[in-house]
C-alpha cells in the first residue's frame, strides 16, 4: 500500500492527475494496445478531471487510445438526467478531452435486463485486456464504487441497493428530496476493482477521515469495502491532510517518511515494470481447492479466497513431523543404571576410604 | 468515400466551439457548443456523443471570445444600395438583387431579418412581397441572411404621423378585403405551400376599422404592430387587448408621453391587466435620446428589441443619394449613419448597422453584454414566435452564430464582429480576427 499525503485538495488532485498522465505516457498506448482506465464519479475526482482536461488542452496528454470503464450508474434514472453519471462524465471530463465515444464504457442503468448488462460489462473489461489503472474515490462509509458496507469482497458487477447513508448524501444533488434519489445502482464489484493491475484512490476532506483510518490501520472488513485494497498488490491512496485526521501520528509519519526516503534515493514509489507497461495476462481469481486433510500450515486465509493478482509466492514452510501419541514418562530419559539412587557410588566410596 | 478526407473516421459535419463564452439565458457562460453543418442546427453534444458515437470533425478555439446567436433585424428597409420598396421592369432582377443583399448583410452579423416595405401603392406590395417571404427553407449557408417574412409598414397609417412616408398613398381599411386588395390575398394567406409572405403589419389602430381587424390578422399568423399612429393610451390598450403584440419604433411617429395622456408608451405600464407588447427601439443617437432609451428599457426589459430602421444606404459611402418615395424623387444626404431629406432636418431613417445599435445601447445604458445581445437575439425571436429556433444557442435551434470580441473603451463595453456562421457553416470572417482553428 502506498499512501501519499498532500497538504490540500489541489495538491492531492494534482498528484493523481500527474500520476495518471505519467502512467499513460509510459504505457505508450496504441489503437491495438490501448490504456484501459477505470473512472469514478462523485466530488472527490472533480479536481483530477479538471487538471486532466487542462493538461489535454495544453497538449501534454492525448486520450485518443485510452479506453475507459466507469464504476457505476443509477438504475432507472434517464441517461441524460443532469444527475446521471453519464451526464457527470460528459460534463466534467469527456466533453473536454479527445476520448472517442466508442472507447467509453458506462453501465446502462436503463438496460431491460440489468443482470445481463452487468455480465456483459465484465466481459467487455476482459475483452479490453483488463483494467490498467482503476481510479476511485470513496464514500464517508468507506464504500468503493457502490459497494456499500457489507458488500461481498468477492463481488462482481451487479445490481446494488444503496445504503441509507448514501441516499442521504446524494439527496443534495436531487434538490434535497430523498424520494427523487434512485434506490438502486449498477456497480462494478470489489473483485472487479481488485483485478485491475493498479488501483489509485483519492480521498479528500475530514468527512472521509474515519473511513481512511478503518481502511489503513484496521483489518480487511466488508463494512469498509475500501479496506479490501489491502489484498491488492499495487494500491495507492492519495489524500489531503484533512483526511488523515483520524490516523495515528505514527501512521502519517511512517508513510511520509517512506515517500521521502524513496525520493532521496532518486525514485518514486513505482510499479514493477511488467505492470507499468501493461499488456500482461488478465489476472484471474483462483479459488484453490482445500484438501480434505486439515490445514497443514497457517497461511493468510485471503490468499485462498481473494487472490486478485497472483503475487509470486508466499514462501512455503517445512512440513511439521507426524504426531505420535506417547506417555509423559517416555519423554524422561532413562537412567543408565536402574535402581541406583546415588549417581556415583564409586566416588563416594573412595572419598569415604580416604577419610578413614 | 469519406476515407479520402479523413484517414481514420468518416466526416460528420460537426464543429465544436471551445474556450468560448456562450450567450445563454441572460448570462455569458464558459462552455463548448456543438453545431452540425448537415442539419444546420445546434446539437445536444452529450446525446450525440453517447448515441451517435461521434466526435466533431473540426474544433474551433475561440480563445475566450463571445459566441452568440446570429442577430435578428426586425426593421430594415433595404441595404447595400438596394431598397426593398423598389419596382423593377424585370422583377426577376429583384430576386437576384435581394440574394446579393442577403449575402452582404450576413457579413454584418445579421443572420435573419424582416425586410420592411414602407407605405406604397398596392402594386408595390403585390409585386415585391412574393420575393420577400421566408427564404430559409433550403437551409443553405451560402445564401447568407435569411428573410423570416416581410414587414408591411403601412399604408394603413395616420397621415399626421407619417414620418417620411408619402402621405398620398396612406389609406384606411374598413374590412379585411381592403387589406387584401392592398397587399394581395395570396400574400396574406400563403399560396398553398404554407409559406406566408407577410410576417408583420404596422398599422394605426384608430384609422378606419383597423381595431376590429386585428384578431383576423393575428389568427392568420400575422403579427400586428402599433405604429405611425395618433392612438391615445386607451386606444393603444384596446389594440393590445385585441392582439397587438408589437410597437413599431417606440416614441417615433406617435404621440409623446404626457403625464395626463401617456399615449402608446403607456401600455408598457402594465395597466389594464394586459400583457405588455414588444417594442422596437432605434438606438442610432438620432431618433431617440439615450435617456429615453434607458427609460424604455427599464420599463419593460423583456419586450425591448433593438432595430435599425436602416435605409438602403446602409453599407454605402457618405454622399447624396436619390430616393424614390412613391412618385416623388428626392435626395437623401448620408453623413455617417445620419440620413436627412435634402434641404430639411427631417430624419429619413437611419443607416446604422444592428451591431452599432447594440454598442450604442451598451455605451448609453451601461447594461450588461448579455442583456444588450438579448435585445437583438432572444427577444425578437420571441416576438416572432421563433423561440427555440432562432436567437438561442439551445440544442435544436438553427446554428446561426456570431463570434464577437469585447473591448472596454473608456469604461464602456464595445463588441466587434469577428465571425459569422449560418446553418453551422462559416460565412464571414473579419480580417483581423485571431482565429485558431485546428
Amino acid at each position: 500500500m502506498r499512501l501519499i499525503i498532500r497538504d490540500d485538495e489541489h495538491a492531492a488532485s494534482m498528484y493523481v492527475a500527474n500520476y495518471v498522465v505519467e502512467r499513460i505516457k509510459a504505457f505508450q498506448p496504441t489503437a491495438e494496445h490501448p490504456f484501459v482506465l477505470g473512472l469514478p464519479t462523485g466530488s472527490s475526482p472533480l479536481g483530477v478531471y479538471e487538471i486532466l482536461a487542462s493538461k489535454y488542452k495544453a497538449g501534454e496528454i492525448s486520450f485518443e487510445n485510452v479506453v475507459t470503464f466507469n464504476m457505476d450508474e443509477y438504475v432507472g434514472l434517464p441517461r441524460d438526467d443532469p444527475n446521471s453519471y453519464h451526464s457527470f462524465m460528459w460534463k466534467h471530463f469527456f466533453s473536454h478531452v479527445n476520448i472517442h465515444p466508442s472507447n467509453v464504457h458506462i453501465l446502462d442503468g436503463n438496460a431491460p435486463n440489468p443482470e445481463a448488462e452487468c455480465a456483459a460489462y465484465e466481459d467487455a473489461i476482459k475483452a479490453a485486456g483488463g483494467i490498467d489503472l482503476f481510479l476511485a474515490g470513496i464514500g464517508d462509509d468507506g464504500h468503493i464504487a457502490f459497494n456499500e458496507p457489507g458488500s461481498s469482497l468477492a463481488s462482481r458487477t451487479r445490481v446494488k441497493t444503496l445504503a441509507y447513508d448514501t441516499i442521504l448524501a446524494n439527496s443534495r444533488f436531487f434538490g434535497d428530496d430523498l424520494n427523487r434519489v434512485p434506490r438502486m445502482a449498477l456497480t462494478v464489484g470489489v473483485q472487479t476493482i481488485l483485478e485491475a493491475r493498479e488501483v489509485v484512490v483519492i480521498i479528500l476532506g475530514a468527512r472521509k477521515a474515519l473511513a481512511l483510518q478503518k481502511c489503513i490501520e484496521q483489518g480487511v472488513n466488508h463494512m469498509w469495502s475500501l479496506s479490501s485494497l489491502q489484498l491488492h498488490p499495487h494500491p495507492m491512496i492519495v489524500v489531503d491532510e484533512d483526511a488523515t485526521l483520524e490516523l495515528q501520528v505514527k501512521t502519517v509519519k511512517y508513510f511520509k517518511s517512506i515517500e521521502m526516503v524513496a525520493r532521496e534515493q532518486g525514485f518514486e514509489q513505482i510499479l514493477p515494470s511488467r505492470v507499468r507497461t501493461g499488456n500482461v495476462p488478465i489476472p484471474e481469481t483462483k479459488i484453490q481447492k482445500v484438501k480434505s486433510t486439515p490445514i497443514l500450515a497457517p497461511e493468510p486465509i485471503a490468499s485462498h479466497l481473494l487472490r486478485a493478482s497472483p503475487i509470486d509466492g508466499y514462501s512455503s514452510r517445512s512440513v511439521s513431523p507426524d504426531l505420535v501419541p506417547d506417555r509423559m514418562a517416555s519423554r524422561i530419559p532413562e537412567p543408565k543404571l536402574n535402581g541406583r539412587l546415588t549417581p556415583n557410588p564409586e566416588h563416594h566410596m573412595r572419598v569415604n576410604a580416604v577419610g578413614a | 468515400m469519406p476515407m479520402a478526407v479523413s484517414p481514420t473516421r468518416p466526416q460528420n459535419g460537426l464543429t465544436k466551439f471551445t474556450n468560448c463564452r456562450l450567450l445563454k439565458n441572460d448570462a455569458l457562460v464558459d462552455g463548448d457548443l456543438w453545431v452540425s453543418s448537415v442539419s444546420g442546427k445546434v446539437i445536444d453534444s452529450q446525446v450525440s456523443f453517447y448515441d451517435e458515437l461521434v466526435l466533431p470533425d473540426k474544433i474551433v478555439d475561440l480563445g475566450g471570445r463571445i459566441l452568440a446567436p446570429g442577430l435578428i433585424e426586425c426593421q430594415l428597409n433595404g441595404a447595400f444600395g438596394f431598397n426593398f420598396s423598389t419596382l423593377l421592369d424585370d422583377m426577376s432582377e429583384y430576386g437576384e438583387k435581394l440574394q446579393e443583399v442577403n449575402r452582404l448583410m450576413v457579413q454584418t452579423g445579421v443572420t435573419s431579418y424582416i425586410p420592411t416595405i414602407t407605405s406604397q401603392r398596392p402594386e408595390m406590395y403585390q409585386k415585391t412581397l412574393p420575393f420577400l417571404g421566408p427564404s430559409g427553407d433550403h437551409r443553405k449557408a451560402e445564401d447568407g441572411a435569411e428573410s423570416l417574412g416581410a414587414h408591411c409598414e403601412g399604408p394603413f397609417l395616420s397621415p399626421t404621423k407619417n414620418g417620411v412616408h408619402n402621405v398620398d398613398v396612406l389609406i384606411q381599411a374598413e374590412s379585411i378585403e381592403d387589406l387584401q386588395r392592398c397587399y394581395g390575398a395570396d400574400n396574406m394567406t400563403g399560396s398553398g405551400d404554407g409559406k406566408l409572405p407577410i410576417k408583420m403589419i404596422t398599422a394605426a389602430p384608430e384609422r378606419g376599422r383597423m381595431m376590429d381587424l386585428i384578431p383576423e390578422l393575428t389568427s392568420r399568423g400575422i403579427i400586428y404592430s402599433i405604429g405611425h399612429s395618433e392612438a391615445t393610451y386607451e386606444e393603444a390598450s384596446q389594440a393590445v387587448g385585441k392582439g397587438a403584440t408589437m410597437i413599431t419604433h417606440l416614441f417615433n411617429a406617435m404621440r409623446p408621453l404626457h403625464h395626463r395622456n401617456p399615449g402608446i408608451f403607456g401600455v408598457l405600464g402594465k395597466a389594464e391587466s394586459l400583457p405588455r407588447p414588444y417594442f422596437g427601439i432605434i438606438s442610432d443617437g438620432i431618433h431617440l435620446h439615450p435617456t429615453t432609451i434607458k427609460i424604455a428599457y427599464n420599463s419593460h426589459p423583456d419586450g425591448f428589441i433593438l432595430v435599425t430602421d436602416a435605409m438602403h444606404l446602409v453599407g454605402l459611402a457618405d454622399g447624396s443619394y436619390p430616393w424614390t418615395n412613391g412618385e416623388h424623387t428626392c435626395n437623401i444626404i448620408k453623413k455617417g449613419s445620419k440620413l436627412l431629406l435634402e434641404g430639411s432636418e427631417t430624419i429619413a431613417g437611419s443607416s446604422i448597422t444592428l451591431l452599432e445599435c447594440v454598442n450604442n445601447f451598451l455605451q448609453w445604458t451601461g447594461t450588461s453584454i448579455p442583456q444588450a445581445l438579448g435585445a437583438v437575439t432572444s427577444t425578437p425571436a420571441a416576438m416572432l414566435g421563433l423561440q427555440g429556433v432562432k436567437g438561442t444557442l439551445d440544442a435544436g435551434a438553427d446554428a446561426d452564430l456570431v463570434v464577437l470580441s469585447d473591448e472596454t473603451v473608456g469604461g464602456c463595453h464595445r463588441l466587434v464582429l469577428d465571425e459569422v456562421w449560418k446553418f453551422g457553416q462559416p460565412v464571414f470572417r473579419a480580417e483581423q480576427s485571431h482565429v485558431k482553428s485546428y
